[in-house]
């Protein structure tokens, strides 16, 4: 379907607003099939990249490729190839499930029985079925989300792009979004981009993108990522945190660190029994704790 | 053959939610129909509009006109309800583009600007002389004046990002199209500035078409009437597209909203 082509390979792609640098110089390189996340604060140019691959804004410089089709001279091509989840539901309230399913399957071509089928058993795969008479408007956020999902892989796209997909669903329902994402990963080989807050989202990706301020500041597997933390973490609370985050600089054991609310944050390297013990003697020490290392180090560490 | 489906998609969903809209659609006869029984009644008494005609006569082809030109125009108002509510995004994304969803859209709302004006159109035996070959004339010259209409809504559409804004506008514009047209009272009792801005409207060119097919007097040629309402859609329709740009949409939301992620 997709051959060795990359889904996605850009290279310095870049997008300015007057003298705003909403994304600088994003080299990417995605094979096909792939789970890539798209991580960074509010502001950091997640969303600007996207609406760049989905063909909707031109970059200032640089190029984005699809399938080897290019999203700014050819994007007819790339949109074929492409489904898109926004932010923001794209759903028509006034419209039943069933009928915004029959708008977006001829938006992308499909009529006639073709569109009534792929419609009928796309339903009946993300358990929309029950609801297909019913109007979205009457719909809770999480089956509206799932209907946004359905409608973006209706006619199976080899690229599936999501701009924050499971914000503002409980947990059932980012379950089952997952779910849906994860079948069509695994049935239709489709590549899925997605932008996420939920940084335990991302820990399954195979490729995590880290971006700040318009730049990527980490790009590479979530264990790759994690590792450049350190082997742990060590969560420090108290007044004596800033002591004894020198004294095991010091020692040589400590990596990258972050300051929080209640204290330090830092990366271990080295003897795990040589930091305890240190710690165990340090006065002032309110709290101290070691724990795996997750990605929200890794984004607390090169976003702050 | 993407386009022709993406086309029929856009024209269904707007026909549906229109369908939807009962009120909206009801709104849109009534209104045209209590300017003629009221206002055209009233009137009757105290307007001489010459040509052996009463006054009542006279608007009924201003009357058909408005009732069109507002049912397509206000058409309109779902760009801009897409626009601010993420749909029209996802209609741009799709692979038959923008010109393809500006044409579906210029399709319904011509659609429900025909159906509103042939409403009131079919009450016209009820107040004029006519014969049923006039009257099918008139649904005909009814059909082109309601695509330069929803081609003139979907221009004041094309760069207004809210549906409070849109209503503001929509009506400084449907009103003085409508009364500078010689749609409610005849051009030539215009002054002099007003008769040169009812030449350069559009809707002038519509009401003198009905006129025409209703066997009532007008003020140019049918041919004149055609040439420029045809040549004012289409122009209307490529500026309507260039005005349109889905980039320069979503730069101007994304930094108005400081939301890019």
């Amino acid at each position: 379907m997709t051959g060795s082509v990359p889904a996605i390979h850009t290279e310095r792609l870049a997008r300015h607003y007057g003298s705003r640098r909403a994304l600088e110089n994003l080299n990417l390189q995605v094979a096909p099939g792939a789970l890539v996340g798209l991580l960074g604060p509010n502001g950091a140019g997640k969303t600007t990249a996207m609406l760049l691959l989905a063909t909707l804004l031109t970059p200032t410089h640089g190029t984005a490729l699809i399938f080897g089709h290019d999203a700014t001279r050819n994007r007819r091509a790339v949109r074929r190839r492409l489904g898109l989840v926004f932010q923001e539901s794209s759903v028509d309230g006034l419209l039943t499930v069933r009928e915004n399913l029959l708008f977006a399957a001829r938006l992308t071509g499909m009529s006639g029985r073709a569109a009534h089928e792929n419609i009928a058993e796309a339903m009946e795969r993300n358990g929309l079925t029950a609801h297909s008479a019913t109007p979205a408007r009457q719909l809770s956020g999480g089956w509206r989300r799932l209907l946004d999902i359905t409608r973006a892989t209706l006619h199976r796209p080899d690229l599936l792009i999501l701009d924050e997909p499971t914000v503002g669903l409980d947990p059932e329902h980012r379950d089952m979004v997952w779910s849906l994402l994860a079948a069509q990963r695994r049935l239709q080989g489709t590549t899925i981009l997605f932008s996420t807050h939920y940084l335990v989202e991302a820990e399954s990706a195979d490729l995590v993108v880290l971006l700040s301020a318009g730049q990527v500041v980490a790009s590479d597997t979530p264990a790759a990522l994690r590792s450049t933390i350190g082997q742990e973490v060590a969560e420090i609370e108290g007044p004596g945190a800033e002591k004894l985050a020198a004294a095991l600089r010091g020692l040589g054991a400590a990596g990258a660190g972050v300051r929080t609310e209640r204290g330090l944050r830092i990366g271990l390297r080295g003897s795990r029994e040589a930091v305890v013990e240190l710690a165990g003697s340090a006065p002032g020490i309110e709290r101290f704790a070691l724990r795996p290392a997750t990605l929200e180090d890794v984004y607390f560490a090169r976003t702050r | 053959m993407t386009s022709l489906t993406a086309i029929h998609g856009v024209v269904a969903r707007d026909l549906l939610r229109t369908m939807r809209q009962k009120s909206r659609l009801l709104g849109g006869v009534v209104r045209p129909l209590m300017w003629l029984l009221l206002v055209g009644t009233g009137f009757n008494a105290i307007a001489h509009v010459g040509g052996g005609i009463s006054y009542q006569e006279f608007v009924y082809p201003g009357i058909v006109v408005m009732a069109a030109l507002f049912g397509a125009m206000l058409m309109a108002i779902s760009t801009v309800y897409d626009r601010e509510f993420g749909v029209l995004r996802l209609m741009l994304a799709s692979p038959a583009g923008v010109g393809a969803v500006l044409t579906g859209r210029v399709i319904a709302a011509a659609l429900v600007g025909l159906l509103q004006g042939a409403v009131v159109l079919v009450l016209a035996p009820l107040f004029l002389a006519i014969s049923a070959g006039q009257l099918l004339a008139a649904a005909g010259a009814l059909a082109l004046g309601s695509l330069v209409s929803a081609v003139l809504g979907l221009l004041v559409a094309a760069r207004l990002r809210s549906v409070e804004n849109f209503a503001g506008v929509i009506n400084v514009v449907l009103f003085p199209l409508l009364f500078v047209s010689g749609a409610l009272y005849p051009s030539a009792l215009m002054p002099p500035p007003l008769r040169v801005v009812a030449q350069i409207n559009p809707v002038t060119y519509q009401v003198d078409l009905i006129r025409h097919a209703l066997g009532q007097q007008a003020e140019f040629s049918v041919a004149t009437d055609v040439i420029v309402l045809g040549g004012v859609a289409l122009v209307l329709f490529v500026v309507t597209r260039l005005l349109f740009d889905p980039e320069q949409r979503f730069m101007v939301r994304r930094s108005s909203h400081s939301a890019a992620g």
